[in-house]
């Protein structure tokens, strides 16, 4: 799978949606009055059900939390948040469905939580359709800032090659030579896989092989028995969900992590919950974690805290800092209307949990640290933590504009 | 009065379907139009589960393959739009003459899985053949192409929905026709019994491979006609979940009617989508939706409007 | 690793994965073998045991407990279900069934979501069962040695069950001729209630199993119902032992296959079918063709 610019793909885009948008829509959509001073609409078509339900969970409580908070000091511009909350069980036909629904019917023109990458994908050329702007709170494919891009995209979050990239400058410094890496089959894992090739090329490591397992495998003993016979000295996973949990619990009862060591694309709670102690020593990139030290995440955890009783997870706190840009938007745009709000949004930063996030004009991708944590046993904890070991700034690990390469 | 009762209804019917855009909101039309298209699907596949009791469980591959063809042949060529979708129908119905003739080697559930391995293979090719079907990504931004015979009002909101409309009546009337016609009686003794059938002297696997490919020549022109409504083409449209749902939308809205199926797709889709909206449970109710069915609706949706209709022997399909 | 070693630990590992995939089968075999029921929520009842057996372990702290009574609890819902609804629906259209399992689908996999959350939850292998063995150096798992342990014992058992034991017999002979038993004097409406509870226990026996490998998730059903139905058809629906060459079959070729041609990983259970069907379309031991 090549992660390439291919230009001849993106000119087609670019010609379907100009087609789209003149002839598939009688005229653009246009804001009502009521949208244009009543509440503020956002819309959030998540994955609430299914295989994928406990991610569009916690994108709804980051949501939820946010309006909530905000709403008590008055909204945004003096407007109260109104939440547009949806199943779609993670079906790209149901999401469209019912983006489109928020949008024609409710008159909702801004879009987030959306948590497939497939389901985005299938979203985002309709976005300038609808006038609507879609700013991304967990959706890690690098074709959406790349060749997939549209104007009404942003993304707030840490991508896959962002997440990738900082383990491989971790990994830099380190005495691991030789690698192995083992991705889910399909566009995300061998994105990221890919990534993690290129850049281990760079830093003069030896790549000795990659390995994919389609979503659904139940039974990965195949894949780490060619895992411990390669002769790495770690492992790179792209691995997610349940996925994740099933290597995990797998790995460690064939006693694998003595052997090779473990490194992930992405390290969150709850698949540290799910499977306990298999988590232990495991080093990777994390997207975000209740442990990073910075003065607005240690209030935004004691706010969970409060709420919740428990931690926040990786994709509360992604979608936390996604709704804190969208803030910043409307407030710098003094409305929501589409093109406008495009406009406040390029080229804007704003301090968040996980320091300060700078959204590119050139791709719409929010430049921000890149942290690298490990799983311990920490006292006063009843599961492993995720403790931060070393973080990068985004400009060395967000790669260059509209590609998923890195410059150095 | 019966005769005249039931045109009086169709006429209502009919006129209500064409006038629906000039009274109907832009989200209403959006939803009928995907209701059209799910109908046209589910339509096919009663061809061969209610006619002539051919069980699938990969009819999914029918709308797959359609909405791939369609949507490849709209990012790629300059096809224009009314072309690419009859062209990828009937590409899709081609290729299940294919697929019919090794499912019909083998009857009852074996026919069934044996539909169901070739809509799992071709699931697997979607996913691996990314520089074709682009993976897991699929296709996205698929064009309504205009293209030079400036079939242009076909492309616009209201336009797409009479085409899919126009090919829901156009695949009825051709269903109806093959079922009402000798070839429908053949069906029809296979699906009460086929050992008679063939004893009578017919070639009952040509017939069931004949009907195997006009019900995938219309599923995928469903699948065509919703790759431009929606805009993409994805792996999820050949997935085992989309066959189990459709074949329940037929069962749902009275299997062996034709109309019914139409009416158990928009049933089904309106239900999922408006009970979603309602709660996250909504799987919950739906699933006791269909047992509430089949414990006291057994003849389906078009049974029970029917029954209500005439208070005459109901549509029945005995086994 | 020798050759040796890797032969030997990946059949090992292949005969664990085959046991749960017979648990899976063996279920539905029976149910479809008595009944001409295609269970669809034979995954459900699966992922329903797994949780069950969450909820046993970690309320009593002992996993022994929650493998002998997920099983049970879940086989008593199926056998409740089985009486109350499905008994009404014997004289109907084969729709009848394929609609109602599809709906007792539904409604088990959101009850699981509803009761246990949507994160996946751990359920650990007991102590006992946590260490590694040394198969020619090679780690081993000592859990997965018990399910292929526990697959061989379970066959044989059922087997045997089939043959000798009274409930077997009036089970296979209530599956030949339903009619003939019941003029017999069989009461082949308690036969009937019996095999679809022990064929849900079945199914939740090996997703108590399953857990510790993969965890209890909402995921669990969808990537399960194929792999039953797949097994059963190649053994041939109805087949006991035809359920339990599926599984092997199964569990063999995907072990090695992901491991030697790892792109064809998708595709291989489904050539594998096509492949006997095309050759027995009944399945390989099938009656029907």
């Amino acid at each position: 799978m090549s992660g390439q610019f291919r230009p001849s793909r993106r000119a087609m885009l670019k010609v379907g949606l100009a087609g789209a948008a003149t002839v598939a829509s009688p005229a653009i959509l246009r804001l009502s009055a009521e949208a244009q001073t009543g509440p503020i609409k956002i819309g959030l078509p998540l994955a609430l059900t299914g295989a994928l339900g406990s991610v569009g969970q916690q994108q709804k409580r980051g949501a939820e939390l946010y309006a909530k908070l905000q709403n008590a000091k008055g909204g945004i511009l003096g407007r109260p948040i109104e939440l547009l909350i949806e199943d779609t069980a993670g079906n790209p036909a149901n999401c469209v469905r019912k983006a489109q629904e928020m949008v024609e019917r409710w008159d909702c023109r801004l879009l987030t939580g959306i948590t497939l990458s497939s389901e985005a994908l299938a979203v985002v050329p309709k976005l300038a359709e609808w006038d609507s702007i879609f700013i991304s709170s967990d959706n890690g494919d690098g074709r959406l800032t790349a060749e997939s891009l549209v104007p009404n995209f942003f993304r707030a979050n840490i991508s896959g090659p962002m997440g990738t990239r900082a383990v491989s400058l971790y990994l830099r410094d380190s005495k691991l030579q030789k690698f192995y890496a083992l991705g889910l089959d399909y566009a995300w894992g061998h994105n990221s896989v890919q990534v993690f090739e290129q850049e281990a090329l760079k830093g003069k490591k030896e790549f000795l092989g990659k390995i994919f397992a389609p979503t659904g495998t139940k039974d990965y003993s195949p894949y780490i028995t060619k895992i411990r016979q390669s002769g790495a000295d770690a492992v790179f996973l792209v691995l997610q969900g349940d996925d994740n949990n099933a290597f995990l619990s797998q790995a460690q009862q064939y006693r694998l992590p003595e052997k090779v060591k473990l490194l992930t694309e992405i390290v969150d709670l709850a698949s540290i919950r799910a499977v306990g102690d298999a988590s232990l020593g495991l080093i990777g990139s994390s997207r975000y974690s209740f442990t990073y030290d910075h003065p607005l995440n240690n209030e935004f955890v004691a706010l969970w805290k409060k709420e919740h009783g428990t931690f926040p997870d990786t994709f509360e706190g992604e979608q936390w800092q996604c709704m804190k840009v969208f803030e910043a938007g409307i407030t710098k745009a003094g409305g929501i209307e589409a093109a406008k709000l495009r406009t406040a949004l390029e080229d804007i930063e704003i301090e968040s949990v996980k320091g300060k996030v700078h959204i590119r004009k050139c791709d719409h991708q929010g430049v921000q640290q890149g942290f690298m944590v490990e799983v311990v046993k920490k006292q006063g904890f009843d599961t492993p933590v995720p403790q931060v070991i070393a973080t990068f700034p985004g400009e060395s690990t967000t790669p260059t504009c509209n590609t998923m390469t890195f410059k150095d | 009065m019966r005769g005249a009762t039931r045109l009086l209804i169709w006429i209502v019917v009919a006129l209500a379907l064409v006038l629906a855009p000039l009274g109907l909101p832009p989200f209403a039309m959006t939803l009928l139009t995907e209701a059209v298209i799910l109908g046209l699907f589910a339509m096919s596949l009663d061809l061969m589960f209610g006619y002539t009791r051919l069980v699938s469980f990969g009819h999914a591959a029918a709308y797959g393959l359609g909405a791939y063809a369609c949507g490849w042949m709209l990012l790629h060529t300059g096809m224009p739009l009314l072309f690419a979708v009859f062209a990828a129908g009937l590409l899709t119905g081609l290729m299940a003459i294919g697929v019919g003739w090794i499912c019909t080697l083998a009857t009852g559930v074996s026919f069934s899985m044996l539909t169901l391995a070739f809509a799992q293979l071709l699931s697997a090719i979607s996913f691996k053949w990314t520089s074709v079907t682009g993976g897991s990504d699929g296709l996205a931004g698929i064009p309504r192409t205009i293209g030079p015979f400036g079939f242009a009002a076909l492309s616009s909101k209201t336009g797409f929905y009479y085409l899919a409309l126009g090919c829901l009546v156009g695949g009825f009337l051709v269903c109806s026709a093959l079922v009402r016609s000798p070839f429908g009686a053949v069906l029809r003794g296979i699906r009460e019994n086929e050992a008679k059938t063939t004893a009578l002297g017919y070639n009952t696997r040509l017939y069931k491979i004949a009907v195997v490919a006009v019900a995938y020549g219309l599923g995928g022109l469903a699948g065509a006609l919703y790759a431009p409504f929606a805009g993409f083409a994805n792996t999820e449209l050949l997935f085992w979940l989309l066959s189990g749902q459709v074949l329940i939308m037929v069962i749902v809205g009275g299997a062996g009617t034709l109309i019914g199926p139409v009416l158990g797709a928009a049933f089904f889709m309106l239900m999922e989508h408006q009970l979603s909206a309602l709660t996250e449970a909504w799987a919950l109710y739906f699933g006791l939706i269909f047992i509430a069915f089949v414990l006291f609706a057994p003849q389906g949706i078009w049974g029970l409007a029917t029954t209500r209709l005439r208070r005459a022997t109901p549509i029945a399909r005995r086994p | 690793m020798s050759t040796l070693a890797l032969l030997l630990t990946q059949s090992v590992s292949a005969l664990s994965q085959s046991a749960l995939l017979f648990f899976l089968g063996v279920g539905l075999t029976l149910i479809f073998g008595l009944m001409r029921i295609v269970n669809f929520a034979h995954g459900a009842l699966y992922m329903l045991g797994a949780f069950v057996g969450y909820s046993l372990s970690s309320w009593s702290g002992n996993y022994w407990l929650a493998l002998a009574g997920a099983p049970v609890l879940v086989g008593l819902f199926g056998a409740a279900f089985e009486f109350t609804i499905l008994r009404r629906l014997y004289r109907r259209d084969a729709h009848a069934f394929l609609m109602v399992t599809f709906g007792l689908a539904l409604v088990v996999g959101e009850a699981v979501r509803l009761t246990w959350g949507s994160d996946a939850l751990q359920v650990a292998a007991p102590p006992l069962l946590s260490g590694v063995i040394f198969l020619l150096d090679e780690p081993f798992p000592v859990y997965r040695l018990f399910l292929a342990a526990t697959g061989i014992v379970m066959a044989v058992a059922i087997w045997q069950f089939l043959e000798r034991a009274r409930l077997g017999l009036l089970i296979r002979a209530t599956s030949q001729n339903a009619d003939m038993a019941s003029a017999l004097g069989v009461d082949i409406k308690l036969i009937r209630s019996c095999v679809f509870g022990i064929g849900c226990g079945l199914a939740a026996l090996g997703g108590v199993l399953a857990a510790p490998l993969v965890t209890a998730s909402n995921g669990m059903a969808a990537t399960v119902i194929i792999d039953a139905f797949v097994i059963v058809i190649i053994g041939g629906m109805g087949s006991f032992l035809g359920s339990l060459i599926g599984a092997l079959l199964i569990g063999f070729v995907q072990v090695f296959g992901n491991y030697y041609a790892p792109d064809f990983a998708l595709a291989f259970m489904y050539l594998v079918m096509l492949a006997v069907l095309v050759v027995r379309p009944g399945g390989l031991l099938g009656k029907e063709a």
